[in-house]
């Protein structure tokens, strides 16, 4: 019956009620398929792909922005992007944000949903842990900003906890920190993101796998290595592939922890895209560097799902 | 109608239910609470509680004197209420940030754009899952390569052309921009919930005489109900939030969205020490999330992370 709606049928196509055969209305159906696709990918082109096309091709050229005409001189925006200090740190800082950021966060992840497989109120806690993925980042900088204050006398939160334990309070926000700071927030926020969906997956898992192993004696850590983790590669995978993408594009969260108040922060802790946004609506407009590094952007996430994809391949198992 | 006779008489038809597969109790002896499984629940719990505290924090400091914020953290606000005026960090926000201004730019902005996005996407969406047209495969993955291209990337070419035809500055062209945007991510979910509807329903219509254009409308949106719900009020809660468009596109306070209100708010309020008032920023943009957030939790979270499960 499926098959007759979805392919045309080869023969013996009977009338039927409401008139047209089942061949004639399949073609009918086809027919909906550009009205209904146009408008999507009209806007798609238009707001998606030209625009990065035209990123890629203005990032050979050297151009400062309105007013002056973009001058076509190949590669030498990158070579240039290379050799700057803001840059190097931008990409460096981004790194950072995709790989550690990314492994901690999936170690944590793991963790808690090892332990909250079996735990009472198990939903109740990942609706918390997952809240801060709904709240504006630049709200949460902001918030953040405020908790790791340092000023004696006048602590953030942060430092008043840390004074109360008879610690000795942290400049959190100054530039050579900064970028761990913002990553552990980060990491926290996300968190219940990432425990979520590993929790989709790790349910899925019939709980035999592990009573069976359970009865050959296994540790946790064995059923950790030899059942959970090859039953969830895929979802890993995927996870992965989203952080990746949230991380490249931190901008918000940074702009406002590490700026706390003026208005660009530090070059240390910048990302790439602070970068791009400095370049592009800073004080001093250039527009063809900033392409530039949008274009290393792109790199960035295709260079890491490619790995991804490459590093998480394996037969998919089935059960 | 025949139409909606057929959705009544198959969906009361009777499936079989597979339930999930329900753990066992374990054997008497057999659970062991193992010193690692103890220091992790402690772990969680304290994780859990520290986010409910950082809520408590938030929620407490905007009612508070800065001196307050910082002396006593973790007491509940008092001198404001003393003083009987407990609002006065919301209305000093309120007032100097032009936030009555922007919560309406705001409220207008993400409904009407929300519902576009719904209304575009989900005649695309269906066209890729359900009209078995060649091509549709690849031509999904296309769209869906959408979601991993970072705004930085279109926003230059993007801000020069709508400099050109005047829409910066503009709740129009920004709107405009939301909507293409958010197409892909919106798209790509879309597709997930019509692959998921049955293949008789729109076979029965077909059988009844409906054409497909009303197959469409009158049987398969409302079967995807669940999905539209669920895409309106995630594309919602993602505009309501967004920052970095709004602040290269927007620069008069008249069109001023809250996130991008509450940016300018930031430096005024953190170079006068003005604290409270910036937490009280900082909770009208939040709450409305987390009245949203307590409603529909569940259909929020399951909706963030579909695509990533099977």
């Amino acid at each position: 019956m499926t098959a007759q709606l979805s392919s045309p049928p080869a023969l013996g196509s009977t009338p039927r009620a409401g008139g047209g055969t089942p061949a004639a209305h399949v073609a009918r159906r086809k027919r909906l398929f550009w009205p209904f696709l146009i408008p999507t990918l009209v806007l798609y082109g238009l707001f998606l792909i030209v625009p990065t096309i035209a990123t890629v091709v203005l990032s050979f050229s050297d151009w400062k922005g309105a007013g002056d005409t973009p001058k076509f001189n190949g590669i030498t925006q990158y070579t240039r992007i290379f050799a700057d200090d803001a840059f190097q740190s931008a990409f460096v800082n981004s790194l950072i944000y995709i790989a550690v950021g990314g492994i901690g966060t999936f170690i944590l992840a793991f963790l808690f949903t090892m332990v909250l497989r079996d735990m009472r109120g198990n939903k109740i806690i990942r609706a918390i842990l997952f809240f801060p993925n709904i709240v504006a980042p630049v709200a949460l900088g902001m918030f953040f900003g405020i908790v790791y204050r340092y000023q004696p006398g006048r602590q953030g939160l942060a430092n008043f906890l840390l004074e109360s334990v008879g610690l000795k309070a942290a400049k959190f926000l100054e530039a050579d920190v900064v970028t761990w700071v913002v990553l552990g927030s980060i990491v926290w926020a996300s968190s219940g993101f990432y425990i979520t969906i590993l929790m989709a997956a790790v349910d899925r898992i019939p709980p035999y796998l592990y009573e069976d192993a359970s009865i050959a004696g296994a540790s946790p850590w064995q059923k950790f290595r030899n059942i959970t983790l090859p039953l969830t590669w895929d979802v890993v995978g995927i996870a992965g592939v989203l952080w990746t993408i949230n991380a490249v594009k931190i901008f918000e969260l940074v702009f406002v922890m590490a700026g706390s108040g003026t208005y660009a922060p530090p070059i240390h802790s910048w990302t790439l895209g602070i970068f791009v946004f400095d370049r592009s609506f800073g004080d001093t407009p250039a527009y063809g560097t900033a392409c530039a590094c949008a274009v290393v952007m792109i790199l960035l996430v295709s260079v890491f799902v490619v790995a991804l994809r490459r590093l998480l391949r394996r037969e998919a198992i089935q059960f | 109608m025949s139409t909606d006779a057929v959705v009544t008489t198959l969906s009361t038809e009777d499936r079989p239910v597979r339930k999930a597969p329900r753990r066992p109790k374990p054997a008497p002896g057999t659970k062991r609470l193992s010193p690692l499984r103890v220091i992790g629940t402690v772990i969680v719990w304290l994780f859990t509680a520290f986010n409910i505290m950082v809520l408590y924090w938030l929620l407490g400091a905007a009612f508070k004197t800065p001196l307050e914020i910082f002396r006593d953290p973790l007491a509940l606000p008092s001198q404001l209420f003393k003083s009987g005026r407990p609002f006065r960090n919301f209305i000093y926000a309120w007032d100097t940030a032009d936030f009555g201004t922007a919560f309406l730019n705001t409220v207008l902005l993400v409904a009407v754009c929300s519902v576009v996005i719904v209304l575009i996407s989900a005649p695309a969406a269906y066209a890729l899952s359900r009209l078995g047209v060649r091509g549709s495969g690849p031509l999904t993955g296309f769209i869906a390569i959408g979601m991993g291209i970072p705004f930085q990337t279109v926003v230059i070419p993007l801000f020069i052309v709508l400099a050109k035809v005047n829409l910066t500055n503009n709740l129009f062209g920004l709107g405009l921009m939301y909507v293409a945007l958010s197409l892909p991510f919106t798209v790509f979910l879309l597709t997930g919930f019509f692959r998921s509807l049955p293949d008789e329903l729109e076979e029965a219509s077909a059988i009844d005489g409906a054409s497909p254009t009303r197959t469409f409308w009158s049987i398969m949106l409302p079967l995807a109900r669940g999905g539209l719900i669920t895409a309106l009020i995630l594309n919602a809660i993602g505009l309501w939030n967004e920052t970095l468009l709004a602040i290269v596109f927007l620069q008069e306070n008249a069109n001023f969205t809250l996130s991008r209100a509450l940016f300018t708010f930031y430096n005024a309020a953190s170079y006068q020490s003005e604290y409270g008032g910036l937490l009280a920023g900082v909770a009208i943009i939040v709450l409305p999330m987390l009245v949203l957030y307590i409603l529909l939790a569940r259909r929020i979270i399951t909706g963030l992370t579909l695509g990533a499960g099977k």
